[in-house]
C-alpha cells in the first residue's frame, strides 16, 4: 500500500498541538506536584501530625497542655511548628530536614520510652536553645514583636529586666526557657557556648 | 516463699509510691509553669530569683520549712530583685496545689 502523504501543513498543525500537549500536561503536572507537596508540607505544620508518636504525646504535647501557649484568656495558641519550625520556606525546609533526626531517633528506640527521653531531654533542648540564641528567638519574634511591646501595660519588674536584656545583647530563650516545657536540669541558654 | 512474698510487697509498694511521686512532679511542674514562677526561678539554673534548688538547700533541716515556703508564695512578701524591693508574686490555686508546688521546691 502506497505511504498516504500527508499535507505539511497537518503535520505542522500536529507537532504543534504535540508541543502543546507537552507544555499543558508539564504545567498541569508542576501544580499537581506541588500542591501536592504545599498540602503535605502544610500537613506537617499540624498539630495532629507532631503527636501523632506516642512519644511527642506523652512527653512534650503533655507538658505544654495548660500552659499560657496553649490556654489562655484571649484563645490564641502557639502549637508545637510556632515554636519549633521557621515560618520562611528555607529555614522552614532545613529545620524539616533537621526533625526527621527525631523519627530516625524514634525508630532506632533512642527516645521511644519516656525513661530514654528524659536521659536525652537535655541534649534535645540544647538543641532547641542554640538555634534559638543565634536567630535571635526568631520563633518568640514571629509573634512577640519588641516594637510592639507596650511597656505600660507590663509589669515593673518585666520593664526592668526587658531593658536589662536589651542592654546585655540578651535574647528571649535566656530567660523564657521550660515555659512550655520540663526544664532539664544541667546548662541552660545562658551557660552555653555557641 | 513467706520471704518471697514480702520482698514482692515491698517492690510492688515501691513502685507504687515511685509512680505516685512521679505524678506529683509532673502535676507540680505544670502548677509552676501556669503559675509564670518559671520566668524567674529555674530548677538549677540562676534566673533573677535563686532556683528552686537553692530555696531547698536553704530550707534543709528547718522543720518550719513547709510553713514558710508556703507563706512566701501565698502572701506576696517584699523581695530584692537587682538590688530593687518588690512584691514576691502570689501563686494562685487551692491550698493542695500549693502544697504539691512547696513540696516539689523543697525536695529538689
Amino acid at each position: 500500500m502506497a505511504d498516504v502523504k500527508l499535507p505539511s501543513r497537518f503535520s505542522k498543525r500536529s507537532r504543534t498541538a504535540q508541543i502543546a500537549i507537552i507544555v499543558v500536561g508539564t504545567l498541569l503536572l508542576g501544580t499537581v506536584l506541588l500542591s501536592a507537596g504545599a498540602a503535605g508540607l502544610a500537613w506537617t505544620n499540624t498539630e495532629e501530625f507532631c503527636i501523632g508518636c506516642h512519644t511527642m504525646k506523652d512527653t512534650v504535647y503533655a507538658e505544654y497542655k495548660d500552659t499560657i501557649h496553649d490556654k489562655n484568656r484571649s484563645g490564641v495558641r502557639a502549637v508545637c511548628t510556632d515554636c519549633h519550625v521557621p515560618r520562611e520556606p528555607l529555614p522552614m525546609l532545613k529545620a524539616k530536614i533537621m526533625a526527621t533526626s527525631d523519627v530516625y531517633h524514634q525508630i532506632l528506640g533512642t527516645i521511644d520510652t519516656p525513661e530514654k527521653f528524659e536521659a536525652k531531654r537535655h541534649e534535645m533542648a540544647t538543641v532547641v536553645w542554640k538555634r534559638m540564641k543565634k536567630n535571635d528567638s526568631l520563633e518568640c519574634r514571629n509573634c512577640h514583636v519588641q516594637a510592639a511591646m507596650d511597656p505600660e501595660v507590663q509589669s515593673e519588674r518585666a520593664q526592668a529586666q526587658h531593658a536589662k536584656a536589651k542592654a546585655e545583647n540578651m535574647t528571649c530563650i535566656d530567660c523564657h526557657y521550660g515555659i512550655a516545657h520540663t526544664e532539664p536540669e544541667g546548662p541552660g541558654p545562658q551557660e552555653l557556648k555557641l | 516463699m513467706k520471704k518471697t512474698s514480702i520482698y514482692l510487697a515491698t517492690a510492688m509498694v515501691s513502685m507504687a509510691l515511685a509512680g505516685l511521686a512521679h505524678a506529683d512532679d509532673k502535676a507540680a511542674q505544670a502548677l509552676v509553669k501556669k503559675g509564670g514562677c518559671n520566668t524567674c526561678h529555674s530548677v538549677d539554673k540562676k534566673k533573677v530569683g535563686p532556683s528552686y534548688k537553692e530555696v531547698s538547700a536553704k530550707y534543709k533541716g528547718n522543720a518550719e520549712a513547709a510553713a514558710k515556703l508556703t507563706t512566701h508564695l501565698t502572701t506576696g512578701p517584699k523581695v530584692m530583685v537587682d538590688g530593687k524591693e518588690e512584691a514576691h508574686d502570689v501563686l494562685k490555686g487551692s491550698a493542695a496545689d500549693v502544697k504539691t508546688v512547696v513540696d516539689w521546691i523543697l525536695s529538689r
